[in-house]
């Protein structure tokens, strides 16, 4: 009892009051406010004060968030994953992608290949360069994984990005909507096609039966979701069962080492999809949690984010150069061969936020593949979650300002 | 259509175990997925047969668990324990909660003549009983007649136990409210805190009688310190908490409250404090303190329900089917002898204190249920007479699962015989009645 005393006791007491002052500033209205008058994304408002904290809790000198304590909540970390994923996918509903704009395929071709070759290639120089020499080659499949999840995280924007475009900013929730979806085959290209080895893991297939074994899965867990869903008598019970698929199909996915936001991303499209008046009540209960899990994953992030390698620090910059540069070029382009409706000026910084997603990739991966060079990855999206959103906000605040929009984090109205 | 959902989802599960012995975090994960939605099924079926759904969440624990199909490993089951401390203080919180000081005043008589006729008198009738089972039971024929009154009188009290977790979670599935469950509610949290103390009393004298080391004052101090330690601790959880409902309002609460609640098990269980007293503590500072006590009912209602299923499936999964045959006999002997003592004390208990006729009547059926204490009691127990402990705790988990799975069903059946079922229901629709200074009469 007195091997782990009163020290112990203070310093949970203080981790209590720590996140009740957070929990305070990012749950109080006037902070609500405040964010949606300045059109600030929840990351550095709500949001990075977790991650901070998480990043506090694990120091060893505070000693709270312990490797032990953090095995044990790892569950939680998958489980958020999987949320992300059924949120996103949740959102894309095809019916509005009906009134898209002719080119719009071309423009989000443009968006996200384009960042996404520019920081694939950065990324796989620099990690040669920062290899431990022991297989310094760009055949390396690890550096070749690496630089594909990071070139993946880069190629989408923040959903909350369309807030700073102005009229444009609904034409531009579908197209970045329709980047989470690019985002998202990646990433399940990445997982199909680098498979962990080892007598532990059954089931030996090639690649492209992964692929289709994610997507028939994620359909199947979507179908199941839609029956389960069915059964709900309460807003109680919609959230139970709605823990409940998203947490089964997370954990079958993570499982068979498939990315398990790819699988409930694909399992929320499909019950998005489908008629029916379970829609609003999903919708309703998604909206309740949405920001709770989002901030408890974001502790953990904050807790395995092993923020003291200076090769992150030093992917920082190139990652965003490369990104911005390729948003560049992908502006440039669609200007020139799209009669797309890019609004105000700046456009490129303007829709350059990473957004949840690109770090959820990126944890993801960490959680697919534990060893290698993943925790630099970590470094250079989530401080890159910063300073883009930064950028964005000085670059919106010096042009016109856009009305006020809704800033929830999955479900939009 | 529920049978067939959970049909599906066990050959999904099936599928997913036949790739790999799930690792540690993608198991857990899918465990609890797997564990909220098979028994939030099995949960309707059990109410279509007008059985409590607590009953359906623990039958297809045992059956998804590893006593019978091994859906759930042993190693999946032991992470679930995890949501297992966050319920047990999310239930003693709410619990606390409902402590209405006020309120229950005007039963106070009832709680203590119940709680000193059943709790403690059924403590002792079950030490005699097991004493006169000395001669069946291997573990008890070695020890002289003096210390094995002393070890017989240790397990007693341990059997004695009852479930506020039950008891809680059965009033609010049954919208229940009334002098009855009133009642107790209240004897089997202070029934918690005698069994404590009882139980470190004679586990005392029963320690020195058959020359197990241990200093009586260190037991005294490990005492000391999990129950002034427990209660000062949840003081201070409860004065955050009510901070927080008092600053923030709703916004997040549901969060910060179950981030409390895990804080009160993971610390508590660290710091040797029972996270049961902590959180009651916090709940009763709360309700009779302050103002915020709806609204922290309205918080743990909505967060409440996954926790509450995943937490008695989990617990329906711990049951080792094996060890409840090899218990047999003298298990089910113990059974009767505890239900006979704890009703029989009860009506005694509330004649004695002048209760009103379903108080007499149906209050001992409420005390039957038993979980989590008497599981954690029992563990302790092995580790303190650890010649005999493995073999008695065989014994109490066997007593411990059959009333698991049977005793919610008979105090469903009594919050209905007695009227008070659905009573809360009735009193949300219902016009305010004028102050009457007590609590309406079930007959009313």
């Amino acid at each position: 009892m007195h091997a782990q005393g009163p020290e112990v006791v203070i310093r949970i007491i203080l981790a209590l009051v720590g996140l009740l002052a957070l929990a305070y500033l990012g749950g109080h209205p006037w902070v609500r406010q405040a964010e949606r008058r300045l059109r600030i994304a929840q990351l550095v408002t709500a949001g990075f004060p977790f991650v901070a904290l998480g990043l506090v809790l694990a120091l060893p000198s505070v000693g709270i968030l312990t490797d032990e304590v953090l095995r044990e909540l790892s569950p939680l970390l998958t489980f958020g994953l999987g949320w992300i994923g059924f949120s996103a996918g949740f959102r894309l509903d095809v019916r509005e992608l009906d009134h898209l704009p002719k080119g719009s395929a071309r423009a989000v071709g443009f968006a996200t290949a384009l960042p996404f070759a520019f920081v694939v290639t950065t990324a796989a120089l620099l990690l040669l360069l920062a290899s431990d020499g022991s297989r310094p080659s760009l055949a390396n499949p690890a550096l070749l994984r690496d630089a594909l999840v990071l070139g993946t995280a880069g190629a989408m924007s923040a959903q909350e990005a369309a807030r700073l475009l102005g009229d444009a900013a609904r034409q531009q929730r579908n197209l970045l909507r329709l980047e989470e979806l690019a985002g998202m085959i990646g990433l399940a290209f990445i997982a199909a096609y680098f498979r962990p080895q080892g007598d532990a893991v059954g089931w030996r297939l090639p690649g492209t039966a992964w692929i289709f074994l994610t997507v028939g899965l994620g359909c199947v867990l979507g179908m199941l979701s839609y029956a389960v869903l069915q059964r709900a008598k309460s807003p109680a019970e919609s959230i139970l069962l709605l823990l409940g698929t998203v947490a089964f199909g997370a954990g079958f996915g993570s499982s068979l080492f498939l990315a398990p936001m790819v699988v409930c991303f694909v399992a929320g499209v499909l019950v998005s999809n489908i008629p029916g008046d379970h829609r609003q009540r999903l919708r309703d209960a998604l909206s309740r949690l949405e920001r709770p899990i989002y901030l408890l994953f974001l502790v953990i992030v904050g807790a395995i984010w092993e923020f003291d390698d200076w090769r992150g620090w030093v992917l920082l910059p190139c990652f965003v150069g490369a990104r911005l540069l390729g948003k560049w070029l992908a502006e440039t382009l669609v200007r020139r061969t799209t009669a797309i409706d890019l609004g105000e000026a700046h456009w490129t910084v303007r829709r350059a936020p990473i957004g949840q997603l690109s770090i959820a990739i990126v944890v993801s991966a960490h959680l697919l593949y534990p060893t290698g060079n993943l925790p630099i990855l970590e470094t250079a999206v989530l401080a890159g979650a910063i300073l883009t959103e930064v950028l964005a906000q000085i670059i919106a605040r010096i042009g016109p300002k856009p009305a006020p929009e809704s800033l929830a984090l999955g479900v939009d109205p | 259509m529920n049978l067939l959902l959970v049909l599906a989802l066990g050959g999904l599960m099936h599928a997913a175990r036949s790739f790999q012995d799930a690792g540690s975090i993608a198991g857990t994960t899918l465990a609890f997925g797997f564990v909220l939605l098979v028994a939030f099924f099995a949960g309707g079926l059990s109410a279509g047969v007008r059985l409590p759904k607590i009953t359906g969440y623990m039958i297809a624990g045992i059956v998804v668990g590893p006593a019978v199909i091994g859906l759930l490993t042993p190693e999946m089951v032991r992470d679930l324990e995890l949501v297992d401390g966050v319920a047990i203080a999310m239930i003693a919180l709410t619990a606390g909660n409902e402590l209405d000081l006020k309120a229950f005043r005007p039963l106070m008589r009832s709680i203590y003549w119940i709680t000193l006729l059943a709790v403690v008198g059924t403590a002792v009738l079950l030490g005699i009983t097991v004493l006169a089972m000395k001669g069946i039971l291997p573990f008890m024929q070695d020890i002289p007649l003096l210390p094995a009154a002393a070890v017989a009188l240790v397990l007693g009290v341990v059997m004695a136990a009852q479930s506020p977790a039950v008891v809680v979670a059965l009033r609010d599935e049954m919208e229940a409210d009334g002098p009855m469950s009133r009642t107790v509610l209240g004897v089997v949290v202070i029934a918690d805190l005698v069994v404590i103390l009882l139980f470190a009393a004679t586990s005392s004298i029963a320690k020195s009688m058959i020359g197990t080391p241990g200093e009586f004052s260190d037991t005294i101090g490990l005492l000391a310190w999990e129950l002034l330690g427990s209660l000062t601790s949840g003081v201070l959880v409860g004065a955050i908490l009510a901070l927080y409902l008092r600053f923030v309002g709703r916004s997040g609460a549901a969060l910060f409250v179950v981030t409390a609640c895990f804080v009160i098990a993971e610390v508590g269980s660290r710091l040797h404090f029972d996270p049961l007293l902590v959180a009651l503590a916090a709940g009763m500072l709360i309700r009779n303190l302050t103002r915020r006590g709806d609204l922290l009912h309205q918080e743990i209602e909505s967060a409440s329900l996954p926790v509450y299923v995943v937490f008695f499936a989990s617990a329906g999964a711990h049951i080792d089917l094996s060890v409840l045959m090899s218990a047999g006999i003298p298990a089910l002997i113990i059974v009767i002898a505890r239900a006979a003592g704890l009703i029989y004390g009860a009506r005694w208990g509330a004649r004695a204190a002048g209760a009103p006729t379903e108080v007499r009547r149906f209050a001992g059926l409420g005390l039957l249920p038993q979980a989590g204490l008497a599981l954690a009691l029992s563990s302790i127990f092995a580790k303190a007479f650890p010649g005999i402990g493995d073999a008695a705790r065989s014994l109490m988990l066997g007593v411990v699962a059959i009333n698991q799975i049977f005793t919610p069903a008979v105090f469903q059946w009594a919050l209905r015989r007695s009227g008070e079922a659905g009573r809360r229901a009735q009193a949300e629709t219902a016009p305010a009645p004028a102050e009457s200074g007590g609590l309406p009469s079930p007959s009313a």
